[in-house]
């Protein structure tokens, strides 16, 4: 293991390159690769947190990141609200959301819990399709114009790809950060201890409730916010923003190293968001793609790349004085 | 006898299942500092009486104090933080964590760091991580599993893991441990294990009941046996008395058995 | 709005339930016996519908053959589909075969779509036209052939689970699997045949409806939704509770659907879906499985 010190290093050089990026180059095929990248290393965080950490398997994590879209688009384009605002209030009405249907469901069981998360994204995905009147339907709100935000002392017109790919890789550290202190405190041990034994950790004084709903209310509350900043990128809002294309995406980063690995999950991130363009495969190849891996997972390695690589470490522990006294 | 209140008071508990009635108002005592038994044949509602005064399974009927506070009907959780733990005999342990970790994980909703500290790296934080891991470590060298306090509890065997529960049960300071089929499936050599460490523990001041099948076991640790069948409590007092009493021997222990006992085997 | 009306949409509607049913009841079946949620379920719905489309206009088959083709090919699939896949999952866990099943359900429809592109189709064949007409009532021939099959796949289905001796084996391991284990039912075999049949009645239902909506590679998604719902407010692991369930779902949406936009309907589905879960999770008539 490397020292401490050593890997604070080179965490922050690596933020450091992320950031020179855009004045490294200007090619905005990169910056689009970037906020790609950014936005999905979000979004399967936090699917990380629930289900990785928590072992909750949850397919919600799209319809909190087109709520947070959704209501940043309105309240921006209605409200006359400046951008943080709109997508601060994005994260929070998904995090509330997330708190209502984990509360609803978990107290009955993960299966419970797994269908109504599914048809929770679904519902949301024929909402915003349906009740035309608040999300103008199918065609959605287009032409979001270009955000100001208001830091102080210093307003930030974000009407280059650049801007976009500062803001939003700016949030995806933060999110990343607030994720890690989480994992790595004892919140994230007692998470573990539910999903690797939740009657255990009954028996230990942990409620198991509560820290799902804090896992879910997290992941959903980061969610919503890069859903809010996301869709001034794409400059509109519109039913796809639930498409099930962004829950596969997601499920596949966090499975390929391995549900529960904090690096892990974030290295899958940044390759399965570059890798598809570069190997030029069309959307619905790529998805074959993904659910072949996703078969091949589950069949042979549950684990992902990672947990088969720590059950091969555990062979060092396996020495014959270990046989019962 | 002394006249202080007894350390759990369980009183008319009473659990059904679609008809069958598991446990039939039971009721009994437990004074500080015991070590008692509770024993009966398959079938007899040992494990559902653990499960109800743990809270992981609803009682229909009665209620049950520990030092004085209700625990009736609260929720697992709440009543392990109350004081009363226990271990389960389906042995379980974070296979993934270390066996330290493993310790650590059972203190920690225990040691008055609240949510915000958590997330911090202040003193309260740091000095309830330091204390929670030097107790983890006596209790894993009391258990006899120091040298595998880095190593991933998956690597353990069953009896060892039945060790590492009983420590895990004890990292909160519990007043009351409730040790479910603790030596069974385990060999000889680590039953005595357990035993020694039953007793080091009560020594330390813990109480304990102990539910189990292996009589033998049951009847040279503990002061005091309960004996069950068929849900309802038929006998209650020290071992010698339990060996004799005729109602225990035919229910229980079957003609052969109640002979060699006549004979005075351990 | 006369009562030749409403019966007009009763009519529709029980037709649509019917099938739904046939979807739902081998969901239902999957679920009870292996403890698995089948997201490919819809895909196979729509690979039914495909390959009826191809049998139908590419090959000139007759709707009869046709459907008993691709019954017996689904069936055919379902057997595959376990031993290649499910037969290693038992007693994996739930999240493994959610997760096996969606993986599917990926290859399977996106792969519908590069191979065949998301433009509908149409059987169309002579029979398309001829409508029956009793008094007031007009149906399409091939609304009442799809209400007939569904009919006779519920009577098959009926007898399989409550006639032989495998079909009690399939119920009595959706009942409780420790006590139809430890009476000697080889868990394998009652498994293989649960999952043959439930594709099969898939792969039929699409084959049912193919003459009467478009068909196209994405029409499973959302029909494998309204699944899960269905068997949810049915009562998971309860087949029957399934099949009125989804008849009465059928029935609801089209006369619901006759004055509102049916895509309300939808939203009110899944809503009733999730309050169910909520207020009875047992769904309305109670389940063979704890949910």
């Amino acid at each position: 293991m490397t020292p401490g010190w050593l890997r604070a290093l080179l965490v922050l050089l690596g933020i450091a390159a992320l950031f020179a990026v855009p004045r490294l180059t200007g090619n905005e095929y990169v910056l689009a690769l970037g906020v790609s990248f950014a936005t999905f290393s979000v979004l399967s965080g936090g699917l990380n947190l629930v289900y990785g950490y928590t072992g909750l398997l949850s397919f919600a994590q799209v319809g909190f990141f087109g709520i947070g879209g959704y209501t940043a688009a309105l309240l921006v384009t209605e409200g006359g609200w400046p951008l943080w605002a709109g997508a601060a209030s994005g994260g929070m009405l998904a995090a509330l959301v997330g708190l209502v249907i984990g509360y609803s469901s978990l107290r009955l069981s993960r299966h419970a819990f797994a269908i109504v998360s599914l048809s929770f994204a679904f519902l949301c995905m024929i909402v915003a399709r349906d009740w035309v009147s608040l999300t103008r339907g199918a065609m959605g709100i287009p032409g979001l114009p270009v955000p100001v935000l208001d830091l102080p002392g210093l307003p930030w017109r974000l009407s280059r790809p650049a801007d976009f790919y500062y803001l939003l890789m700016g949030f995806a550290v933060i999110a990343q950060a607030v994720i890690y202190v989480v994992v790595t405190s004892r919140l994230g041990r007692a998470m573990q201890a539910v999903k690797l034994n939740e009657a255990l950790a009954q028996s230990q004084g942990i409620d198991p409730l509560r820290y799902k709903l804090l896992a879910l209310a997290l992941s959903a509350l980061l969610a919503g916010i890069v859903g809010g900043f996301f869709v001034f990128y794409l400059t509109i809002v519109d039913p796809s923003i639930f498409d099930f294309y962004y829950t596969e995406t997601m499920l596949i980063m966090v499975i390929i190293w391995g549900p529960g690995s904090f690096w892990g999950v974030l290295g899958a991130s940044a390759v399965l968001a570059a890798l598809p363009d570069l190997l030029r495969f069309t959307t619905d190849l790529r998805m074959v793609l993904y659910g072949a891996v996703l078969i091949a997972a589950m069949l042979v390695f549950p684990g992902g790349v990672g947990g088969w690589l720590r059950r091969r470490h555990l062979r060092r522990w396996r020495r014959p004085s270990l046989a019962a006294p | 006898m002394t006249a202080t209140r007894a350390l759990l008071e369980v009183r008319g508990l009473t659990k059904r299942y679609l008809g069958v009635t598991a446990v039939d108002d039971v009721a009994f005592e437990v004074e500080a500092g015991a070590v008692v038994g509770l024993i009966g044949p398959n079938g007899s509602g040992k494990s559902t009486i653990v499960d109800c005064l743990s809270g992981f399974q609803p009682a229909d009927e009665g209620r049950w104090l520990l030092d004085g506070h209700e625990l009736t009907g609260r929720p697992g959780h709440l009543i392990a933080r109350a004081g009363l733990t226990r271990t389960f005999q389906t042995v379980r342990a974070y296979d993934e964590l270390t066996l330290l970790d493993n310790l650590r994980v059972a203190a920690q909703e225990s040691d008055g760091v609240g949510w915000l500290q958590a997330l911090g790296r202040g003193a309260r934080l740091r000095a309830a991580e330091a204390a929670s891991a030097a107790r983890g470590r006596d209790l894993l060298a009391t258990v006899g599993l120091a040298e595998y306090a880095a190593a991933p509890a998956a690597i353990l065997s069953y009896g060892q893991r039945k060790l590492l529960a009983i420590a895990a049960a004890m990292m909160a300071r519990p007043k009351l441990v409730v040790l479910d089929e603790p030596v069974a499936g385990v060999n000889p050599t680590m039953i005595r294990r357990v035993e020694q460490v039953i007793h080091q523990l009560n020594a330390e001041g813990v109480t304990l009941v102990i539910v189990e099948h292996n009589v033998d076991f049951i009847m040279s640790l503990c002061r005091r046996v309960i004996v069950l069948v068929a849900g309802r409590k038929i006998a209650d007092g020290p071992p010698s008395l339990i060996r004799s009493d005729p109602r225990v021997l035919a229910a229980y222990l079957g003609p052969a058995r109640a002979a060699e006992l006549g004979h005075g085997h351990p | 709005m006369d009562a030749g009306f409403y019966l007009q949409l009763l009519l529709n509607g029980m037709v649509i339930g019917v099938i739904y049913a046939l979807v739902a009841m081998g969901l239902s079946l999957i679920f009870g016996v292996l403890e698995i949620v089948n997201f490919a379920h819809g895909e196979f719905y729509m690979l039914g519908a495909m390959l009826a489309y191809f049998l139908t206009m590419n090959m000139g088959l007759g709707y009869w053959p046709t459907v008993g083709v691709v019954t017996a090919v689904a069936v055919g699939l379902g057997y595959v589909l376990y031993e290649a896949l499910l037969a290693s999952l038992q007693g994996g866990g739930f999240e493994r075969s959610i997760l096996l099943t969606l993986g599917l359900s990926m290859v399977l429809q996106n792969g519908a779509v590069f191979l065949f592109t998301t433009t509908p189709r149409m059987v169309q064949t002579p029979q398309s036209y001829t409508n029956i007409v009793v008094g007031d009532l007009r149906v399409t021939l091939m609304r009442v052939f799809a209400l007939a099959l569904g009919l006779l796949a519920f009577a098959a289905l009926y007898l399989i689970l409550y006639r032989t001796r495998v079909g009690k084996a399939m119920r009595g391991v959706a009942q409780n699997r420790d006590a139809a284990l430890m009476v000697g039912i080889d868990p394998r075999a009652v498994s293989r045949l649960a999952v043959a049949i439930g594709i099969g009645l898939s792969g039929l239902a699409g084959a049912a409806l193919a003459p009467v909506y478009a068909v196209h590679p994405l029409m499973g998604f959302s029909f494998v939704f309204k699944a899960f719902a269905i068997i949810i407010i049915g009562g998971l692991g309860n087949i029957a509770g399934a099949a009125v369930a989804a008849v009465a779902l059928g029935m609801l949406e089209s006369v619901i659907g006759g004055f509102l936009p049916l895509v309300m309907v939808d939203a009110l589905v899944f809503s009733s879906m999730i309050a169910m879960l909520l207020v009875r999770p047992q769904g309305l008539f109670g389940s063979g499985v704890r949910v």
